[in-house]
């Protein structure tokens, strides 16, 4: 039997506050499995229980229930033997502004017990795959903030492990920076390393999972492929129409966002009927298959009769 | 994990802490001499002769060390954590003696310059030679490990304070450690209260090497005493952020 790269069984956290003496939940009872080789990701709104859950796994924090074994190896018991095999880009991490994306790449390889020569490899592979090696001599101070978030992440992958770990690694990053990342860890996929990453961005989540888990006010909503999480929706399409639309509701579940709203229909021809009366009262309208922003909302924020959220 | 291990990573950590600097920022390496050169400058003006700029070079070498370690204690320990690279390497296979030992190293290394630069007028003037030196090393060594376990010691019991409060902090400590005690004067100026230098660790060092300069006739009992004490503060130290220091958090 193989021996999945992350496997959670009921995993709990409490924070318990000593000045007020109050207590949080952060996780209740998280059981997740990530198979080797795949893209996972934690999905969740701020506050869900994401960043807890990573901290966890990659040995920074303990539990207060439940076991986590990453590649066999217990992170709650066996944290010296996780770490061989982990690296981890915690959220808004700051470079050190006097040094370069190379001794990232380098020193981090060093610590990870590698020789010199080796470790240089490694550094240089790294920042090739993340587009920065002819900055590699550059300090962080004069790098843009994508630059920086790749220059750390050069030095995760220079560590050659096997499992990476990264928490929201696009936050506040431009579109195309944010897909330089993407494609790094899509590459990184097909060379067989197991990446398990938290974000609250939907088209991230959805562009580069293979699997992703839904994760709200500590607890797992939903898990499986985006694809499969789409179909939850009992509607296949949305239409976004932008003015006044009168007796909208008659056709379908309706969010309001201001003086547009989001119509959720089943079928193509109730798509087409909406169009076409859309066009007839001269408003603009748009159609697309639901996304995984739409599942995500109906899950975790769910939406009222009315349609509002 | 293995002592070579452990011993490799220690200084991979104090290189990353220090050589930047070095290669980068060499004017704050010198800002960092003249701070400690500083009381010097005023004890030539305002002296009035006797070998007062050798009890100042003494303080200034007792400074280098222990106000940079101090520093790094608080400073560096509170900065990683606010800019998440520890939680990179709590995730890393890398001994948080390696961590520690590696902050508290590079200050070491950082100081070398200005020691060699006050060591070297301290041989210039005539009050050090090899012998000496054999005894001033250590007592260096010792004293920079008593204040950077004691920035250790409050980084570790104010984790959760603001990095902006505990770097201010750091520099008044370095200020009440290094500048008030008998650091760069004699402790005999003290009179009945010359005690004191004892229970302090920056003043008990520099009392110590005065000693081995010439300058402070101490018994040896006395010197025995007085590195007793530094070794135990540095080992209490050493006690107290074992007890409280997590590597992981729970």
């Amino acid at each position: 039997m193989e021996i999945e790269a992350v496997k959670s069984v009921d995993l709990c956290k409490v924070y318990n506050s000593k000045h007020n003496n109050e207590s949080v939940e952060a996780l209740k009872s998280v059981s997740i499995n990530v198979k080797k080789g795949e893209l996972f990701t934690l999905l969740g709104p701020n506050g869900a229980g994401k960043t807890t859950f990573l901290r966890i796994i990659s040995t920074q924090l303990l539990p207060s229930g439940g076991d986590v074994h990453v590649l066999g190896f217990s992170a709650v018991h066996e944290p010296e033997e996780v770490r061989k095999y982990i690296a981890v880009v915690p959220q808004d991490v700051v470079t050190y502004n006097n040094f370069t994306p190379w001794e990232y790449g380098y020193y981090f390889a060093r610590l990870r017990g590698m020789g010199s020569t080796e470790a240089k490899k490694k550094a240089e592979e790294a920042l090739k795959a993340v587009d920065l090696w002819d900055l590699r001599t550059r300090i962080c101070q004069t790098l843009s903030g994508g630059e920086r978030r790749r220059a750390i992440i050069a030095s995760v992958l220079s560590s050659d492990v096997d499992v990476l770990m990264l928490d929201e690694p696009t936050s506040g990053l431009d579109a195309v920076a944010r897909r330089r990342v993407w494609t790094v860890l899509r590459e990184l996929i097909s060379k067989e390393k197991t990446i398990l990453l938290t974000t609250h961005i939907m088209e991230e989540a959805e562009m580069i999972s293979d699997r992703l888990a839904i994760i709200n006010k500590g607890s797992v909503v939903v898990c499986g492929r985006p694809d499969e999480i789409k179909t939850l929706m009992k509607e296949r399409f949305r239409v976004v129409i932008n003015g006044e639309f009168r007796q909208l509701s008659d056709y379908g579940e309706i969010a309001k966002l201001g003086d547009r709203n989001i119509v959720y229909l089943k079928t193509q021809e109730e798509v087409i009927d909406l169009l076409k009366d859309s066009l007839k009262m001269n408003l603009r309208a748009e159609a697309s298959p639901v996304t995984l922003e739409d599942v995500f909302v109906r899950l975790v924020g769910g939406l009222n009769n009315n349609g509002n959220q | 994990m293995g002592i070579n291990k452990i011993l490799k990573d220690t200084l991979i950590i104090a290189w990353i802490k220090s050589y930047p600097d070095f290669r980068r920022n060499p004017l704050w390496l010198m800002l960092l001499s003249m701070i400690n050169a500083i009381p010097l400058f005023f004890m030539l003006m305002f002296s009035s002769g006797g070998n007062v700029i050798v009890h100042g070079l003494i303080g200034a070498m007792i400074s280098s060390v222990a106000f940079a370690g101090l520093i790094a204690g608080i400073q560096d320990i509170s900065w990683d954590r606010y800019v998440k690279i520890r939680q990179i390497i709590v995730a890393m296979p890398v001994h948080p003696a390696s961590y520690a030992l590696g902050i508290a190293l590079a200050p070491l290394l950082i100081s070398i310059p200005s020691l060699i630069l006050f060591g070297a007028i301290t041989a210039f003037l005539g009050f050090l030679n090899l012998e000496i030196l054999v005894w001033i090393i250590p007592v260096l060594l010792t004293s920079w490990a008593a204040m950077s376990t004691m920035g250790f010691m409050i980084s570790t019991y104010l984790y959760k304070a603001n990095p902006m409060i505990l770097n201010n902090l750091s520099i008044l400590l370095g200020i009440a450690f290094i500048f008030i005690p008998p650091v760069y004067f004699s402790e005999v100026q003290l009179g009945g209260l010359s005690w004191i230098s004892i229970i302090i660790p920056t003043s008990n060092a520099a009392g110590l090497l005065r000693s081995y300069v010439g300058l402070l006739p101490l018994s040896t009992e006395m010197a025995i005493i007085r590195w007793a004490v530094l070794i135990v503060m540095t080992l209490v130290f050493i006690t107290l952020i074992s007890l409280k220091s997590k590597w992981r958090e729970d």
